[in-house]
């Protein structure tokens, strides 16, 4: 979408999208190095949580991680 | 005084009767082992009496409370695969567990305490759950069990997991805890029965088989015995003296025979004479009892 | 109530130590902005993809406040509930699959104590989430695209809420039923989608239903009014909520737990 400018307000109005993506991630990440067991291999959740913005993090939290 | 008195229990998943019939009772202040091999019924019985499962028929009746009441306050509980909060500490967890036993918030910080030094995990109070070991985490389940000063401690299969050094230590902390409370756990091993607990109960295929005080069943059971070893070709020869009148039974096994006898003296005499008789070559000759683990065998297979 | 407490403390503790009170809450307010802001993108976008030939124009009206404010309540009605009621519907099932039900059960605790406490918790986590979504979802539309007044949006947050805290407490009921949180989550949602689908096309005779709560959440914000079945649909909802309740105690307490 290099059409759009990238405009003061554009950058005001997103940036908290990516501001939050970005702490969803981070957030994901601590727990998964946390946590003693995930559904499935701890290295793909990695993957899945770097390169699926937003919903990575989402499907980690819901269906990922193994907790009592 | 009687605390526990359970009556015709029986348990039935779909067609298949777990437990059949159970009758037995046992007094306060006594350790109970509930001994039987696994599959048993062992920790249907527990867990009946822990009201996790609902009896088919039968009644369970605890001093002075209705028949099938809820037991709940009075019974300390230990599963046999105890789970946690992995994210809790172990301090977090004796205290979330002593305060639903309406504890209050100090006393359950003391008790708390107190406990994880019982059980010696003072040193990982503040390590989260999930970085237990087993052994660790079975400690922790006894102290879990016992917060409430619980009247009837059920306990199942204790030691089984645990390797030889922790299992000393734990049967040394149930002897500690049998001076406080009544104590009921079950196992597979006849040692640990004998070791710590003044009762047994045996169980096999869900029915109670024996239910007596440990130094009763010595009594009636231990019989007198003879233990001959032998080769291989002689033991045709120890055969015939089944037919004897002061042999009641011969267990052989490879190149041995545990002759029963009614008669010590007599069956000594008789046997000894044979021997030198017809010249039996023979490698050991020994006068004994036999043990509970012959009884337990019995049971068991029988 | 002490013992309550300790329950309810435990569960908050939980949340907090899983990061739900943090990822739920951010999750949502993405949800509430995407619908203002991708309203407010479209036309350039579509200039930017191109593929028009050149010289076409095209009239795109500038949709009105309460539009783009219908679409985010339409996202978190659909998103939000899905994603709430994944993040929830292992809140019994789960703790029955390891055991610690059971560990924690043969303690003398009433099951509706258990049952409760949950309940609130996952509730309250649900109703704030909502919340900072949807306020998010306000914000960014006034400010884009014109005011909708503060307590119009209060109101129908009211009862948006109460419509999350329905689809929540069936969570709860399906959750104590089954052992598997997935089974639990799918037929929480097969149900709820049902309901909308059902009150949606037959209006009429669905007079009754909670669904109806999200039909009152769009007229107020459309036309400032509660949609006509509105008082029905609540006495409904809150009875179904204390029902399922009821019920979801009644089951644990005839559930043998292993």
């Amino acid at each position: 979408m290099n059409g759009i400018a990238l405009d003061s307000t554009t950058v005001m109005l997103l940036m908290p999208i990516a501001i939050i993506q970005i702490i969803l991630a981070i957030v994901a990440l601590i727990d998964l190095v946390r946590t003693e067991e995930t559904y499935g291999p701890k290295w793909m959740w990695l993957l899945i949580i770097l390169f699926i913005s937003l919903f990575g993090p989402i499907l980690y939290f819901t269906i990922g991680r193994r907790s009592y | 005084m009687t605390i526990l008195a359970v009556e015709q229990l029986s348990k039935s998943y779909n067609e298949n009767l777990a437990v059949k019939d159970a009758t037995f009772q046992f007094e306060q202040g006594r350790c109970v082992a509930l001994l039987g091999p696994n599959g048993a019924g062992k920790t249907t019985i527990l867990k009946m009496l822990a009201g996790l499962l609902k009896p088919t028929t039968g009644k369970i009746k605890f001093q002075h409370e209705k028949e099938n009441a809820d037991l709940r306050k009075y019974i300390g509980y230990l599963p046999q695969y105890p789970v946690f909060h992995d994210w809790m500490t172990g301090a977090e967890f004796l205290q979330y567990i002593g305060k639903l036993t309406h504890l209050s918030d100090s006393k359950a910080k003391q008790r708390t305490i107190e406990l994880l030094d019982l059980v010696g995990i003072s040193d990982a109070k503040n390590r989260r759950i999930g970085k237990y070991s087993g052994g660790m985490k079975q400690r922790l389940g006894i102290a879990q069990a016992i917060i409430h000063h619980p009247k009837l401690l059920l306990l199942d299969e204790p030691v089984s997991a645990l390797d030889p050094f922790g299992r000393r230590e734990v049967l040394e902390m149930i002897k500690k805890l049998k001076e406080d409370t009544t104590i009921l756990f079950s196992t597979h091993v006849l040692n640990d029965a004998e070791e710590v607990s003044e009762d047994v109960i045996i169980i096999n295929h869900g029915e109670i088989k024996v239910s007596n005080s440990i130094e009763q069943l010595r009594k009636q059971h231990q019989q007198a015995m003879i233990y001959v070893e032998t080769n291989v070709q002689e033991k045709k020869q120890l055969q015939e003296w089944v037919n004897w009148d002061v042999v009641t039974d011969i267990v052989f096994e490879n190149h041995s025979a545990q002759i029963i006898v009614s008669d010590i003296e007599l069956a000594k005499q008789k046997i000894l004479r044979e021997i030198v008789e017809k010249n039996i070559s023979i490698q050991k000759f020994e006068v004994g009892r036999t043990t509970l683990e012959d009884l337990f065998v019995k049971v068991v297979r029988g | 109530m002490k013992q309550w407490i300790t329950l309810f403390k435990k569960e908050q503790l939980e949340m907090l130590r899983n990061f739900k009170w943090v990822w739920l809450p951010l999750v949502f307010i993405i949800l509430g902005m995407t619908d203002p802001l991708s309203s407010y993108y479209m036309p350039r976008i579509i200039d930017a993809v191109g593929g028009m030939p050149e010289g076409t124009v095209i009239e795109m009206p500038t949709p009105q406040a309460a539009e783009v404010l219908l679409a985010t309540v339409s996202q978190l009605n659909l998103l939000g509930v899905l994603i709430i009621v994944l993040a929830s519907m292992g809140v019994i099932a789960a703790e029955r699959k390891s055991g610690l039900a059971a560990m924690v059960l043969v303690k003398p605790i009433p099951i509706i104590n258990y049952v409760t406490a949950k309940w609130l918790n996952v509730s309250l986590i649900g109703c704030v989430s909502l919340f900072v979504g949807y306020i998010t979802g306000w914000y960014y539309t006034s400010v884009l695209f014109g005011t909708v007044s503060f307590e119009l949006f209060l109101q129908s947050y009211v009862i948006f809420a109460i419509w999350y805290t329905f689809v929540l407490t069936l969570t709860i009921f399906f959750s104590a039923i089954f052992k598997v949180a997935g089974v639990a989550g799918f037929i929480t949602l097969t149900i709820v989608i049902s309901l909308s689908i059902l009150t949606n096309i037959m209006g009429d005779y669905m007079i009754w239903s909670p669904a109806q709560l999200g039909d009152s959440v769009a007229s107020l914000i459309m036309v400032g009014q509660l949609g006509d079945g509105f008082w029905l649909s609540l006495s409904v909802t809150v009875l179904l909520v204390v029902a399922m309740l009821f019920g979801a105690t009644k089951i644990l307490e005839n559930k043998e737990l292993e």
